[in-house]
């Protein structure tokens, strides 16, 4: 282990050698759009990519995922994942156009998960750099149809028809650099809504109005117990409704996830929130649904799990702090199959699913030199441990 | 008119994308090749231009030789950014300090061929917002592939960013439609064959570039056609598609200048070569109206006609390739890139 903790210095200046193609794989892939059941044209651009830097296996599966694989030398054939979504929270169709300055990398998507999809492409050209070759095949992924409606489907897939042994995975986001994902909470993401039929012939004091039906259903949710052990939260992140300022709202919907350590208690708030909806549904005499979206199990390594503590140290010998939060990502589903994975992020960033979103790039070649440190372990049975 | 020109002489850079290709012939030509990126306060896409043929053609493919920026007195970090991806700039009055100065695109053009170094260079302006690198290797495709072409000119399908992530497509550009294609219909048809005449990327061989004039301003795209065209034909020229190109708009007035000096280096072309006499003065202003609190208000632009001549007559020029032609000659295979003094350390 000791001996790629101390060769990481020399990883960062290598890295830092080939700044022009990391920086030309973000803007040239993060350019083209690629919201969630988009991710098409990404797609391509991205095996076509990786065909380029001379990757040994290049395709599509029938998923939609791009997948690129580095055959190793041993027989094996035992695989080690690399994997950074490949869909933006953006629904712009259209191609963006980055801006590149001296410092900083900016454009819709690029911190979420764009430039985390250009390293991939790159690592290929990284492990060249490095002198790199590994035992195990190396598996560059980019999920397709991971985010909100897509609730991780392309990796979910492609790990239930995976033929080989998986030794571990490494799950890229673009930010933040230092962190180190080894758990998830148990989730439920889901989205309420309310509609009126506008041509029902109301009194003209009983017409409801959806915004102030949702408020209620708001207000409802909020006076729930929620217990401080197991930790719990109920996030109520999305809003909408309504046309006009002076109109009575005919739609409006609301958009949360319950998150907690404990699956059951997940599951015992979702039944509550449906409780909440049957109630006013029937005071009001409205159309209220509730609906899921996507929902993961609370799943976890040990803290003192070989791959969390090896990629703790690389952290620390680069001098960057270590911050471990649950992370409801790819990582939840390799770790639903009793594969060792982490979540690591690249560089520091702002706005990230704004307009106005930005990376640095001066920090990613710490971010990246991460990667094929932790790669030379898991390839040395650091997770077979 | 050579009607079959535009069959024969008309590509797509998607027949050029296998770069390797493109290096053999290169290695079989022994030549070098220089990118010329002129600009004018370009902080937003310069990094950019600079990032992404740096990493594809010089990095990944060793296509390109040098990338170098000719700056005219940007008031932005244009410079300091492309300095900091390793590109050569030069500030352009700090080339051939002791000519007379001039500001504009073609100065810098001109410029150029003193302090790069390739056999072959590549133009390409520095406000493109989608670059790509088949910009670059679109354009040197036709001249290392036949033994025919000297000059190539870029033409796209241009859409114009209106801000707020939103594209307006257009047709081949106002000015080319209003202006330029109906003076070569006019007095050379040949030319109406370049789908956008005006397109501000091309690429030649240094013998072409050094034996033409070169115009300051908007008319350098104009006369260096009419001039390659008069000179050498249709046939050592060629087009180029490289689909979409997204750049800055500019307003109607700004195209109306644009077009004074356009029609202006026309007319001084054709003046030249004895096909039509003017018997009054040329006036140099360009006379442009505002409605200024219900008054309309004439501005007056100066926009004189300035034009270097050839650099193979300029002493400097000619002395240095001197220089270079004795290098070709020591026996290496390629033609060592000449040594000039960097800028970049000062």
């Amino acid at each position: 282990m000791e001996s790629y903790l101390d060769v990481l210095p020399s990883f960062v200046d290598q890295i830092r050698k080939i700044r022009e193609i990391i920086i030309s794989n973000i803007v040239l892939i993060g350019q083209i759009s690629a919201p969630t059941f988009y991710e098409r044209r990404r797609a391509e651009a991205l095996v076509e990519r990786l065909a380029d830097f001379q990757v040994d296996d290049c395709s599509i599966d029938d998923f939609g995922n791009p997948i690129g694989v580095i055959r190793g030398a041993s027989a094996e054939r035992q695989s080690i994942f690399v994997v950074a979504h490949l869909d933006t929270f953006s629904n712009v169709e259209a191609d963006q156009n980055y801006e590149v300055t001296d410092k900083t990398i900016s454009g819709m998507g690029v911190s979420d998960n764009s430039a985390a999809v250009g390293v991939l492409a790159s690592l290929p050209e990284v492990f060249n750099r490095l002198g790199l070759t590994f035992e195990s095949d190396i598996v560059l992924v980019a999920p397709s149809h991971s985010l909100a409606r897509g609730n991780l489907r392309g990796i979910r897939r492609l790990l239930q028809t995976w033929p080989t042994p998986i030794r571990g995975a490494i799950c890229l986001e673009s930010v933040e650099l230092g962190r180190l994902n080894y758990y998830s909470d148990g989730m439920i993401r889901g989205e309420i809504s309310c509609s009126i039929a506008s041509e029902r012939p109301w009194g003209r004091h009983h017409q409801p109005n959806a915004i102030i039906v949702i408020n209620e259903v708001i207000n409802a949710i909020l006076g729930l117990r929620l217990p401080q052990k197991p930790r719990t939260q109920i996030v109520i992140g999305k809003i909408a409704g309504g046309f006009n300022h002076g109109k009575i709202a005919y739609d409006a919907n609301i958009g949360f996830e319950i998150r907690s350590d404990a699956d059951e208690i997940v599951n015992a708030l979702y039944s509550d929130m449906r409780d909440i909806v049957d109630g006013i549904n029937k005071a009001f005499a409205v159309e209220l649904k509730l609906n899921r979206i996507s929902n993961l199990d609370a799943t976890r390594l040990p803290y003192n799990h070989p791959l969390v503590k090896c990629a703790s140290r690389i952290l620390n010998r680069l001098g960057v702090e270590a911050v471990s939060e649950p992370s409801e990502t790819a990582l939840s589903i390799f770790l639903q199959r009793n594969i060792p994975a982490v979540t690591l992020g690249l560089t520091h960033g702002d706005n990230y699913h704004q307009d106005g979103a930005m990376i640095e790039i001066e920090p990613i070649y710490k971010g990246i030199s991460q990667i094929p440190a932790l790669i030379m372990a898991m390839d040395n049975g650091v997770c077979d441990e | 008119m050579n009607k079959k020109w535009i069959e024969s002489n008309t590509f797509h850079h998607s027949e050029f994308k296998d770069i390797e290709r493109l290096v053999n012939a290169k290695k079989r030509k022994k030549c070098s090749i220089s990118l010329c990126l002129p600009t004018l306060n370009e902080e937003k896409t310069i990094a950019k231009e600079i990032v992404i043929m740096r990493s594809e053609l010089m990095t990944r493919y060793p296509l390109i030789d040098e990338i170098v920026v000719i700056d005219s007195g940007s008031a932005d970090k244009t410079r300091q950014i492309a300095r900091s991806y390793d590109a050569t700039v030069y500030q352009a009055d700090d080339i051939l300090p002791h000519l007379e100065r001039f500001k504009g695109k073609g100065e810098n053009l001109w410029k150029a061929l003193y302090v790069t170094r390739g056999d072959i260079i590549v133009y390409i302006d520095a406000d493109i917002k989608n670059i790509h690198h088949r910009f670059a290797y679109g354009l040197l495709g036709p001249l290392l592939l036949s033994d025919r072409v000297r000059f190539t000119k870029a033409f796209y399908d241009r859409p114009i960013s209106m801000g707020d992530n939103k594209l307006h497509p257009t047709g081949g550009g106002r000015v080319t439609e209003l202006v330029t294609r109906p003076l070569f219909s006019l007095f050379m048809p040949d030319l109406t064959q370049f789908v956008q005449p005006l397109s501000g990327e091309y690429a030649g061989y240094r013998d072409i570039f050094e034996n033409i004039p070169f115009h300051i301003g908007y008319g350098v795209e104009t006369g260096m056609l009419i001039d390659i065209y008069e000179k050498w034909g249709l046939d050592v020229m060629a087009q180029v598609d490289l689909d979409r190109r997204v750049h800055k708009n500019q307003d109607t007035k700004a195209l109306g200048r644009m077009a004074f000096v356009i029609i202006k280096t026309f007319l001084n072309r054709v003046q030249k070569l004895n096909r039509v006499v003017i018997k009054q003065k040329i006036f140099d202003e360009m006379i442009q109206y505002s409605l200024i609190r219900d008054m309309l208000q004439p501005q007056m632009h100066l926009l004189a006609q300035f034009e270097r001549p050839p650099m193979s007559q300029i002493p400097d020029y000619m002395e240095r390739s001197a220089d270079r032609e004795s290098s070709t000659l020591s026996g290496n295979d390629a033609p060592p890139l000449r040594t000039i003094e960097t800028p970049n350390k000062k």
